[in-house]
């Protein structure tokens, strides 16, 4: 059973720390090489990659159903999402579990990352908005650039990137 | 207690009456004695009445005492209920349902809903007779009071018997009640104190009928009970009150109280003395004789007064037994101790794959009693929500009594195994689905009165709905001797929407099956009840959702018989596990017949045909079905499945066995998944698919139909 | 406070017959009634009575005409009175009300 990384109590405390300065938090991570991170107030914690069932005649960024704690969730390959090919699994790869969707309609699903590497801290002042070009991804799925040190890192928007709706409307047309 | 809740349980109760009510009035002109319809009728009204009265909700209560009057003039047999009157109180039991809804809403009623009302009470006058001029004074106008004289409120207390422990006395209330105005009569109820050993002296016994005249409000009234008003049991009737108010203050009672005399007494309805020359009626006359009958006969009171006494205590007998039987229990609290069985379940299951892993005798013993028990628990907690489902089918004489109307046809309706019990979940999403096809077979199966005559058959359409256990599902049936349905039309539909290849070979079963495809509708004409080509789709979505089946018997000319299969709970199922690829799936075991290995095959392994003891069978692969990588394995298993009239093989790696689990849905993003019914939890921790036998035969013909080259 | 004050065939009773008491007061009057058949109860020194003190005594009255005795309550103080008047019990007890002499 996948070992479970909880990231309540302090990185809470962390959260409302942030808040106080007017700072948000977000989670980051690599994925194929890349740095990534997003905000960490959809997070609900992050576990060890492990006892995937894979769901036949799904999409390929479906990568399956894991079990987490009786529920069963299912698990995004976001690199597959991005239009990348499918996430090598590895020994520090990581299910992310966040929670998706509108209030009241919330589900919790996983995402699988290659590993999470930090909590960073960064205020609205850091952020530039999302570059219409120089990257590969789809511009709606990028909320923002955050500058850290002297490093950038993409701040993905998890709303779209992890929108049900649009995800249930490709494995149709993947169905047909 | 809260106020809120009480009238919760008045609506909910008043709901239950009104249901029987509507039953009664329907099922009138088939019985041979119609005096307990009759009867069951009045009580409800009166029941509702008299529960109304209590909360204050007069628009009902008027509206009830009107129907109820009509309803006694029945009740004894001057005058006789005809289609017309039928047909009336049909109409009253909608209006006192809409009334209710405006309860529950907690809002005025709405202008129509007045109307209707005032409508309704008006043409209900004619039936009240000659005799009786007036609504709702309708009963001989008996003055509350023989003495005449001033006009007082009426108080009626039940003091909690927390009372004291409260730091409350009854007395300081009397106290205060003097200083409003002038006590005209009080008596002390000492009756409920106990004698020898069962008295407890801190507790409070009392209780108070109480006249006092005062000019103060209703409100400043209630105020004075504020405080005790949740646990007691308190009425106020005001000045120039009808005998009706004290027909409710019967009701109200509490049911310790329950002799006659006192309540009529109490309730001022009748002195002492009255109940006192009855008394003695009553022993010197025969004593077969009801102290109820004595009252009628001596003209002292209204016989609706006696009546509501006598159901009073009638109702406190049969309470008190019924007390032993029944529990009720919110469904909520039901479902979650279903939920927590089927993680039990999960849990047990791990344990055994524990113990048998471990190879210890004992411990393998242990954990296999220990699964006995919880299946037994299981089969418990299940049971606890199964509820028959004829409560559903009564819904549907009015529809039929109504529809049939509206239609101009005959149709008579038909119920069988009403008793059949199924989850209740499964009951409240399949009443949907029933009234369309219901509706559905009385507008386009059962034919015209011109046409069933020129077809020399009788001129009342007979549409039937029967219920029954089969092999671990339950059968609806929805039947009709109608028209049934039109193979070519529905064949030429079919191909004008491009359902269907022209020319190709259907047998009527496929043909039938069009009828649920989306958009699909062979109506000539759009009547608004239905043939507006949607519901029939819906009706197999809903079906689906529920994993159940849905199939077609029709005979041109002579019927149409719809069949819905339904598992008996959505909970939690008996699995039998298969492996494919390394990946465990999850076949319902009330679908297979047997496993065996595969072959021989009949002609070649690409017609996907075995020959099973002389018999055809058509197999589909599952790791072809669900294009899994790696290559088969050398010898393959077969596990033959059936559902219906539908008999099949899949084909897979390895047999693992029987095993119980709990269905976990596999949530909004799989919504259009096929072939796959949802997810279970296995010993191991690890997910296993549950495979969706017709959906997956379903997908298996399709290919093969439309020729989709099948990977191998 | 209650007190008992058992003289001869009469049992004379001092102080509140309230809530505070009414246990006390039931078993106390309960055991004189077992062991007097004869037995009056004087009220006249009765300060303050309440419904669960006239509960008490309704009991006591029941009880004893379940065991064939009269146990007739005499000398009804002012504050006993008053209370029997408040609820109509008079007749609920049927005693000839008499007037404590120190009334």
């Amino acid at each position: 059973m996948a070992k479970s990384t909880q990231l309540n109590r302090r990185t809470r405390a962390a959260v409302e720390l942030a808040q106080a300065e007017n700072k948000s938090q977000y989670l980051a991570f690599v994925l194929g090489g890349e740095h990534f991170a997003m905000d960490i107030r959809a997070v609900k914690e992050v576990i060890q990659y492990g006892s995937l069932t894979e769901v036949p005649l799904m999409p390929d960024f479906l990568r399956g159903v894991i079990n987490l704690r009786g529920a069963v969730v299912p698990v995004i390959d976001l690199s597959v999402r991005f239009g990348r090919p499918l996430t090598d699994i590895a020994r520090r790869t990581c299910v992310v579990i966040l929670e998706v969707g509108e209030a009241g309609h919330e589900i919790e699903l996983g995402v699988i990352v290659d590993n999470v590497s930090e909590v960073l801290e960064i205020g609205p002042s850091e952020i530039e908005p999302a570059p219409s070009f120089g990257t590969t991804l789809r511009s709606e799925f990028i909320a923002g650039v955050g500058k850290v040190g002297e490093r950038f890192v993409i701040l993905l928007d998890v709303a779209h990137v992890l929108s049900i709706e649009e995800m249930a409307a490709l494995d149709e047309s993947a169905n047909r | 207690m809260d106020m809120d809740q009480v009238k919760q349980t008045f609506i909910i109760e008043a709901r239950e009456l009104l249901a029987s009510m509507e039953e009664a009035l329907l099922t009138l002109e088939d019985q041979t004695d119609p005096s307990e319809s009759i009867n069951a009728i009045f009580r409800a009204v009166h029941t509702i009445k008299g529960s109304a009265g209590l909360f204050g909700l007069d628009p009902i209560v008027r509206f009830a005492h009107s129907v109820e009057s009509v309803m006694d003039r029945v009740r004894s047999g001057r005058l006789p209920l005809g289609p017309e009157l039928i047909g009336l109180f049909l109409e009253c039991h909608d209006h006192l349902v809409a009334k209710l809804a405006t309860v529950l809403e907690n809002a005025p009623e709405h202008p129509d809903c007045q109307k209707e009302g005032e409508r309704l009470m008006t043409s209900l006058i004619p039936w009240l007779g000659a005799s009786i001029a007036t609504i709702p004074s309708v009963h001989p106008e008996v003055s509350p009071r023989r003495e005449g004289g001033k006009d007082y409120w009426h108080i009626s207390v039940r003091f909690p018997p927390s009372m004291f422990q409260n730091g409350m006395d009854p007395l300081s209330f009397v106290r205060y009640l003097r200083t409003l105005g002038q006590m005209v009569s009080l008596h002390s109820l000492l009756e409920r104190v106990p004698t020898g050993d069962a008295f407890d002296p801190e507790l409070c016994y009392l209780g108070l009928e109480m006249d006092l005249e005062t000019d103060v409000d209703r409100k400043t009234l209630e105020g004075v009970f504020e405080f005790i008003q949740d646990d007691s049991r308190i009425r106020i009737i005001p000045p120039h009150s009808k005998v009706e108010e004290y027909l409710s203050l019967i009701q109200a009672l509490p049911e310790e109280e329950h002799h006659l005399g006192e309540i009529l007494v109490a309730g001022g309805c009748i002195t002492p003395h009255d109940l006192e020359m009855a008394l003695q009626t009553q022993r010197t006359e025969d004593s077969q004789r009801m102290i109820g009958t004595i009252f009628v006969e001596d003209q002292s009171v209204p016989s609706p007064v006696v009546v509501a006494a006598l159901e009073k205590q009638k109702r406190f007998q049969d309470k008190a037994v019924n007390e032993m039987r029944v529990v009720k229990v919110a469904a909520e609290k039901l479902d979650n101790l279903v939920n927590l069985v089927g993680e039990l379940v999960i849990a047990g299951a791990s344990a055994q794959a524990l113990a048998n892993q471990a190879k210890e005798p004992r411990l393998v013993e242990a954990t296999a009693t220990f699964n006995k028990l919880v299946e037994e628990i299981r089969d418990n907690a299940l049971s606890l929500r199964m509820v028959q489902i004829g409560e559903t089918f009564s819904r549907f004489r009015r529809i039929v009594r109504d529809v049939s109307r509206d239609l101009g046809k005959e149709i008579e309706l038909e119920i069988q195994g009403a008793e059949t019990e199924l989850d209740k979940t499964i009951v409240e999403k399949i009443a949907d689905p029933l009234m369309h096809i219901v509706r559905n077979s009385m507008d386009h199966g059962i034919e015209p009165t011109e046409v069933r005559l020129a077809r020399g058959k009788p001129v009342t359409g007979s549409l039937s709905l029967n219920a029954y256990h089969e092999s671990g599902s339950i059968v609806i049936e929805v039947a009709d001797d109608g028209g049934g349905l039109d193979r070519s039309r529905i064949l030429a539909k079919a191909m004008e929407k491009g359902l269907v290849a022209a020319g190709a070979d259907l047998s009527d079963a496929e043909v039938h099956a069009m009828i649920f495809e989306p958009g699909f509708s062979t109506a000539e004409s759009v009547s608004n009840l239905s043939g507006r080509g949607v519901g029939m789709d819906v009706v197999r979505r809903n079906i689906d959702a529920l994993r159940g089946t849905v199939e077609i018997e029709s005979y041109e000319g002579s019927g149409t018989t719809i069949r819905i299969r339904l598992p008996l709970t959505l909970a939690i199922i008996d699995g039998f596990r298969v492996e494919v690829e390394g990946t465990c799936y999850v076949i319902p075991l009330d679908t297979v017949i047997e496993c065996l290995d595969l072959g021989p095959f009949l002609e070649s392994e690409e017609n996907h045909l075995i020959n099973l003891r002389g018999e055809v069978l058509p197999f589909l692969r599952l790791r072809e079905i669900f294009a899994l990588s790696g290559t088969k394995p050398s010898k393959e298993r077969v596990v033959v499945i059936q559902y219906g009239e539908v008999r099949a093989g899949i084909v897979v790696d390895k047999l693992l066995g029987e095993f119980q689990t709990v269905i976990k849905p596999l949530g909004e993003l799989f919504r259009n998944l096929k072939g796959l019914g949802g997810s279970t939890i296995l010993g191991t921790g690890e997910v296993a698919l549950i495979l969706d036998v017709p959906q997956l035969v379903n997908l298996a013909s399709q290919r093969t139909r439309t020729r989709t080259p099948i990977l191998s | 406070m209650i007190t008992f004050e058992h003289n001869q065939h009469t049992l004379r009773l001092w102080g509140d017959l309230t809530i505070y008491h009414a246990a006390e007061a039931r078993s106390r009057l309960g055991e004189e009634l077992a062991r007097d058949p004869e037995l009056e109860v004087d009220l006249s020194g009765i300060e303050e009575l309440d419904t669960s003190g006239v509960q008490v005594l309704l009991w006591l009255k029941a009880e004893a005409r379940a065991q064939g005795q009269s146990l007739p309550f005499t000398s009804h103080s002012p504050a006993v009175l008053e209370v029997f008047d408040q609820l109509n019990l008079a007749a609920a007890f049927g005693d000839t009300l008499l007037i404590a002499p120190n009334a």
